[in-house]
């Protein structure tokens, strides 16, 4: 392997996608975890003395998620209160083995964790949901349940912030659908670092300019344990073609994930164009996508 | 984490997927005129009749054209000729439109331009082609101009290098490696074809306003503008969508670039073609593979999913018609005169990667803590000037 580009005398041991560098095994670590520090401080994404949730699957995002904000937030004193949220959807052979992953987080982190279930919630688990309704839509019930089932426990854990583990990758990917799909109302606001969920407590995306590939490394390298088994209802689910695009344009130059964030930021929606808006539920008074799965719990 | 954004869960069965095509009856009637026999099915689902589909083509055309009111009477439109059916349709288009006799009537003087640019074929090839090419326009009887990307190249616009016939154009034997040469230092096809992409575009205003145009008409159809689309995105020109993509590209003070075909199809102008007899110059192409460049790879992944999904072009093209030129026009980048994105406080994509190559090519300094390394870092990565491209046109020049 070529000198690390840091000149710190070592032989590098991976080449970095985003920028083409070469570094070893100590100065990858400093560089992806200062990358991290850099986006949170410069973005402002926290206030200090706050309290975080850090959305937990036990896969590797969150995983990397939940280990640098624990590293960052004592080395830089962000005087942040983290604590980890689980969702429990109820599928066997998938949500069951990596909750047990996000456990063992929780104690080698030391940071209180809160799961919240579906069954509770909504009195189903996906399970009891699949065998009624089929194999079909899946994803889309379970999405949307999640999304307010992290939104509920937030507000229960009365956290100031609710942080997720979504990287470029995914950022990217969303991008070329929401184009794909001619979603603009999606595409606007997709590429946001801080989103505001409507009940007030933003989401935050600190992993949002980390290539999935360095996570996967910086995991390995750190011998971080996570769980890595798709979804027992869904491999290779939906959002397939803009997934499969993103990887074959990756293969020809990586930087291209990058280059799609920065044209998710800087597009601008025509003034004359017509946008849906999200509309208050006549039923509940919950926005449009919080009554939704009332709607659903009602039928 | 593989689900932000797919929360879509308005009317569940029609908006996760689109519609697949339809089977069409062959008892059925033209869709405009209820009465003849339908000869073309259109958007895998319009069946039209020979009448019906020929005068609606004829009017989609004009009405791009008039809805957008900017071309007056006897303004010098530059029309830039490419061999294919594109190319013949809108030379057919505008040859029977000058020439009606109703107040319909196109008003505008149209001058064609052929820029010879297929370096791949043998000299002989190259020069066959172009007379038959010259043949093709005069049979449109319009004023011509000819002449070839490696001329371009090598000696600039000026009213040498453009010919009036094919005899007096005296092709370079050595065209590939001249335009080889040019783009050598660009280090992969996609920014090899992005560079010599923004060349021809300057040559062509630069031609126009050397013949005293204010218009140029290119003959791009939906699927070019929709894999442009999808090019520009991945290439971080995000901001410069209208332009690269719109009906008008306004980026130029003085010379105006126009779309008129970019709603159109192939098939559309095969028919069209094909109905009216005529037989658009053929050469041989040379089959790329598509992971050989990001330009290659959006034009295959737009053709093939639009196969399957005849929504595909029109949903990005609809998508496209609704961005705005996302940038201010007080400052324009050196090479792509497109506009700078608007300037924001917010960190973007672009920092971010500005500082991880920063981060990684900082020299280690072992006797600090990594904190200090760290204020150190920063502190020399705030004092980075900006300079003068845009943000894709940065990685070319770099």
């Amino acid at each position: 392997m070529p000198p690390c580009s840091t000149k710190c005398g070592k032989n590098a041991i991976l080449k970095r996608p985003k920028t083409g560098d070469v570094l070893c095994k100590e100065c990858f670590f400093e560089a992806f975890e200062n990358e991290i520090h850099f986006t949170i401080t410069r973005a402002k994404l926290f206030k200090p003395n706050s309290k975080v949730a850090i959305a937990a699957s036990g896969g590797k995002d969150s995983t990397v998620l939940a280990y640098v904000l624990k590293l960052l937030n004592q080395k830089y004193d962000y005087k942040l209160d983290l604590t980890l949220l689980s969702i429990d959807e109820g599928i066997t052979g998938y949500r069951d083995d990596s909750l047990e992953t996000v456990k063992q987080n929780r104690d080698d982190y030391e940071m209180p964790l809160k799961i919240m279930s579906y069954k509770d919630l909504y009195g189903w688990t996906m399970d009891e949901i699949v065998a009624e309704i089929g194999r079909k839509n899946n994803c889309t019930f379970c999405g949307v349940f999640r999304r307010q089932a992290l939104d509920r426990g937030a507000v229960l854990l009365k956290v100031d912030y609710l942080a997720t583990g979504h990287n470029a990758d995914d950022i990217a990917e969303t991008v070329l659908m929401n184009i794909l799909r001619g979603d603009l109302a999606r595409l606007s606001r997709c590429s946001a670092i801080i989103t505001d969920s409507g009940d007030g407590i933003p989401r935050v995306k600190p992993l949002k300019y980390t290539y999935e590939k360095e996570i996967v490394m910086y995991a390995y390298f750190r011998k971080l344990v996570y769980f890595s088994t798709e979804c027992v209802f869904a491999p290779n689910a939906y959002r397939g073609h803009a997934r499969v695009l993103l990887k074959d344009l990756e293969k020809i130059d990586p930087s291209v994930i990058m280059n799609i964030i920065q044209s998710g930021e800087s597009l601008k929606i025509n003034e004359s164009a017509n946008m849906p808006t999200l509309r208050k539920c006549n039923r509940c008074g919950f926005e449009q996508r919080i009554a939704q799965a009332r709607d659903w719990q009602v039928k | 984490m593989c689900n932000v954004g797919d929360d879509n869960f308005d009317d569940l069965e029609n908006s996760k997927y689109m519609p697949a095509k339809e089977k069409i009856s062959p008892f059925s009637k033209c869709n405009k005129c209820r009465e003849a026999t339908p000869i073309v099915v259109l958007r895998s689902k319009d069946k039209y009749c020979k009448e019906c589909f020929l005068s609606g083509t004829v009017h989609k055309f004009k009405a791009l054209l008039g809805k957008h009111k900017l071309i007056r009477p006897n303004d010098r439109v530059l029309v830039v000729h490419r061999c294919g059916h594109a190319g013949t349709a809108l030379l057919h288009f505008i040859r029977t439109g000058l020439d009606l006799g109703t107040h319909k009537k196109l008003r505008f003087e149209p001058v064609v331009l052929f820029v010879e640019d297929h370096s791949h074929l043998s000299l002989k090839e190259r020069q066959e082609l172009l007379k038959r090419v010259e043949h093709e326009i005069n049979y449109f009887k319009f004023t011509m101009h000819l002449t070839s990307l490696s001329h371009l190249i090598r000696k600039g616009v000026n009213s040498e290098v453009l010919k009036n016939c094919a005899e007096i154009l005296d092709l370079d034997d050595d065209s590939k490696s001249i335009i080889d040469n040019f783009v050598t230092k660009q280090t992969n096809t996609t920014n090899k074809t992005d560079f010599l992409n923004i060349a021809r575009h300057k040559f062509m205003v630069d031609i126009a306003k050397e013949l005293n145009c204010k218009f140029i008409f290119t003959p791009e159809i939906s699927s070019d503008v929709a894999s442009q689309l999808l090019t520009d995105v991945s290439l971080g020109r995000g901001s410069h969508i209208a332009l690269n993509t719109g009906f008008c590209d306004f980026r130029d003070d003085t010379v105006k670039i126009l779309r008129p075909l970019r709603l159109f199809d192939m098939k559309e102008l095969g028919f069209y073609n094909h109905l009216n007899s005529l037989n658009p110059v053929t050469y041989r192409i040379v089959i790329d593979n598509p992971y050989k460049s990001i330009q290659h790879l959006m034009r295959k992944f737009v053709n093939d999913l639009q196969v399957n999904y005849p929504a595909t072009v029109t949903t990005i093209l609809k998508t496209g018609d609704k961005l705005a030129l996302g940038s201010n026009k007080i400052r324009t980048c050196d090479l792509c005169n497109a506009p700078f994105e608007e300037e924001s406080a917010d960190l973007n994509s672009a920092e971010s990667t500005q500082f991880s190559h920063w981060v990684s090519t900082q020299a280690h300094n072992s006797s600090l803590t990594s904190q200090e390394r760290y204020i150190q870092t920063i502190e020399a990565f705030n004092n980075l000037t900006c300079d003068t491209y845009c943000f894709r046109c940065r990685q070319l020049m770099k």
